[in-house]
């Protein structure tokens, strides 16, 4: 029988190393820009729907049979398609990704971080698809988010089933990369919205401006949340300590690499306030300050039970290439010989998250599909690679 | 983009993939050699799917493009 899967049951197969097939039958060009990626290796086969159109005995022949076959396209339609032809000639275990690669694009995985005595707890939404976190501090029946993606149904679930109310959210700077969540949400449940004026003066909507240093409650007795303007990245890059323990870093400090300054067009101004970031702000910061980054690169970079996170001592001596640079000239250097072409849809990514441009929900969809080109050195390692 | 006279016109629009592919392989397999099939489709995703449809199986795209109409895709049957 024919069976529909989730994006959130693949991601847990995907967990669990569960052994199928993940066909693909979107066209060469779309598969090749965008595929799912997991922990482990994935089996994954690309043979298009419309090859099975034109020569469906050879297509069929091409996928084995010892083994479930999980069938993917962009929307549905076409894995149904190919799903109902292997059926036909006799596969027993076939499912198709309900909503198709979108749904995989868009879907949030929940994972605890910790909980402290006090009843808070941390946790991390990963956004496999992106390869992007946001993050989840509930206290006292509040949840703050930090840097949401614009998948509210998984927020305001998330939120029910925690029986808590999303009071606050905080962006960690103007992403380019995808449509925050942070002013829809604001218009769904009224939360509030922190951002730093740097990089959101003259956004389309209401916003508190954070200001470096300014420390802010995340419900009334909860950890305090410590605002650490850390330009670079962009203009108005923040970082936002809580509980003195734990550094949501967003696009300014990753596990590997450093947030790519080059993004804005100024790529030794920026550059140069990035260095200064780095020297005076972070590298001075507690080593054992745990580092929860916007964004990852690879899977690798996961520690224990997929959670994206390590001890800012531990981060720059993995990083030490970066981190041990020690004029604003060889850093300059360092980032322009790993300056690449952003994707075009940044710019229009921009816009929407300052509210200029209110796209259909359908478009923003497109535009918010595929991963992030965020961290620094990320070219030099694929052309190492 | 440029236009063609079409000896066939094909409506997709509102319908998804693979739907637009599909009836297009119908029609085309239905006319002459040399002879040409304009479509119509609304769906994004017809875009890559039709230029990767074409370059597999010989027919020519003769030219593809977004117009007030939909996504305008003129096929030569090879």
């Amino acid at each position: 029988m024919l069976t529909p899967y989730s994006a959130n049951e693949l991601f847990e197969w995907l967990l669990a190393e569960d052994d199928f097939l993940l066909l693909d039958v979107r066209n060469e060009a779309d598969f090749g820009r965008f595929k799912v990626e997991g922990p482990h290796e994935i089996d994954t086969s690309n043979i298009p729907y419309f090859d099975f159109m034109e020569e469906e005995e050879a297509s069929v022949a091409k996928v084995p049979r010892t083994k479930k076959v999980r069938v993917v396209c962009a929307k549905e339609g076409s894995a149904m398609y190919v799903g109902e032809i292997l059926e036909a000639n006799g596969f027993e275990d076939v499912g198709y990704l309900k909503e198709g690669i979108v749904a995989w694009g868009n879907m949030l995985s929940p994972r605890k971080v910790d909980a402290g005595s006090d009843g808070h707890e941390l946790w991390q939404f990963t956004r496999p698809g992106k390869g992007s976190l946001s993050w989840g501090l509930i206290s006292e029946g509040e949840l703050t988010i930090f840097d949401p993606s614009r998948n509210l149904d998984f927020y305001q679930s998330f939120a029910k089933a925690h029986s808590c109310k999303i009071t606050q959210t905080f962006e960690t700077h103007l992403q380019a990369d995808y449509i925050s969540g942070s002013r829809f949400l604001a218009e769904a449940v009224g939360s509030k919205v922190f951002a730093n004026s740097g990089d959101f003066m003259g956004a389309s909507f209401d916003y508190t401006p954070v200001k470096d240093g300014e420390i802010l409650p995340s419900s009334s007795n909860g950890p305090q949340i410590e605002v650490i303007h850390t330009p670079g990245h962009t203009p108005g890059s923040t970082c936002y300590q809580i509980g003195g323990k734990y550094l949501i870093s967003g696009d300014t400090v990753f596990l590997v690499s450093l947030g790519r300054p080059d993004l804005g067009g100024k790529a030794v101004e920026w550059a140069g306030m990035l260095f200064d970031t780095m020297t005076l702000k972070i590298k001075t910061m507690p080593a054992d300050l745990k580092i929860l980054p916007g964004h990852y690169i690879e899977w690798s970079e996961a520690k224990e039970d997929f959670l994206f996170t390590d001890a800012l001592g531990e981060v720059i001596s993995a990083n030490a290439s970066i981190y041990d640079i020690d004029t604003v000239e060889s850093f300059t250097e360092f980032i322009k010989s790993n300056i690449r072409k952003q994707p075009d849809v940044y710019a229009e990514i921009r816009k929407v998250n300052a509210g200029w441009l209110n796209p259909e929900d359908d478009e923003q969809s497109t535009m918010d599909l595929g991963k992030n080109e965020c961290a620094a050195s990320a070219y030099a390692a694929q052309q190492a690679s | 983009m440029t236009d063609y006279t079409a000896d066939q016109v094909l409506d997709c629009k509102g319908l998804n993939c693979p739907l637009p592919v599909i009836k297009t392989k119908k029609a085309i397999d239905a006319m002459d050699s040399g002879q040409i099939l304009k479509m119509v489709a609304t769906d994004p995703g017809s875009k890559n799917d039709i230029t990767a449809w074409t370059a597999r199986t010989g027919h020519e795209l003769l030219s593809g493009g977004e117009t007030d109409e939909g996504y305008v895709y003129f096929i030569k049957k090879k």
